[in-house]
């Protein structure tokens, strides 16, 4: 027998907006992690909870990654404003 | 008047598919992202029927603060299969230090004279103020990602 079910469809996409500032390494692991990890809702409780365990496992990885790479761009920089004889600058750096 | 716009995947996207115009393998640099002006800005109903960017119109954000026509170049990632499903993702888009609002956007190729391939609602007006503006695409799975043909 010859089944003729499927179709296109579009996904749905998410926006994200911060005012004044930019995103924060906690926010960009949630973007990561939309990507990363996928749980249907239809899934079984057991795995749902794994899941979600992992995703929290996960999530802990990337911040603490992003935050060194935060932290290491602002060394680049700090190089540069005091290569370009901006040493003032450097304070605008830290949080 | 007002901008509708409907989440939806061009008819003539499904044709062009179908005479194999469109090539999204990793590293085409080929599809951008332009985005509408806020509802009430415009004028105009975008879905299934749009065809070409150059529907938009004045209906796409202007150049300032942030925005720059004809939208920005999309990250594609070659199209895998997920069970029986063929799905398309692209890398999330940011457009930096901005400030705008709008209601919408639409994919097209610009190497198949803009053409479009998607039109997204952004489900409201969405508004960023000196800050960065976000598109998430959704994850690369059968029933979750932004293109799927199963």
């Amino acid at each position: 027998m010859l089944s003729t079910a499927g179709g296109m469809e579009v996904g749905i996409v998410k926006v994200g907006t911060v005012s004044n500032r930019g995103f924060t390494p906690e926010e960009i692991a949630e973007q990561a992690l939309d990507k990363i990890i996928s749980i249907g809702n239809n899934s079984h409780p057991v795995i749902q909870a794994q899941a979600e365990a992992f995703r929290k496992e996960i999530k802990g990885v990337l911040v603490g990654y992003l935050r060194q790479a935060v932290a290491s761009h602002n060394t680049t920089l700090t190089n540069r404003f005091k290569d370009a004889g901006h040493p003032e600058l450097v304070k605008l750096l830290e949080v | 008047m007002a901008i509708t716009i409907t989440t939806a995947m061009p008819t003539t996207f499904k044709v062009e598919l179908l005479k194999g115009l469109h090539n999204f393998t990793a590293g085409s640099t080929r599809f951008k992202m332009a985005l509408f002006t806020a509802t009430a800005t415009g004028s105009g109903t975008y879905g299934a029927a749009t065809t070409n960017y150059s529907d938009m119109g004045s209906d796409e954000l202007p150049t300032a603060t942030g925005y720059t026509r004809p939208g920005e170049f999309l990250t594609s990632v070659t199209p895998t299969a997920d069970g029986t499903t063929a799905i398309l993702d692209f890398d999330n888009e940011t457009w930096s230090t901005s400030s705008f609002t709008t209601c919408g956007g639409l994919i097209y190729d610009t190497g198949d004279s803009d053409s479009a391939c998607a039109v997204l609602s952004f489900g409201g007006d969405q508004t960023v103020s000196t800050g960065d503006f976000q598109i998430q695409f959704p994850a690369p799975a059968a029933a979750t990602a932004i293109i799927r043909i199963a």
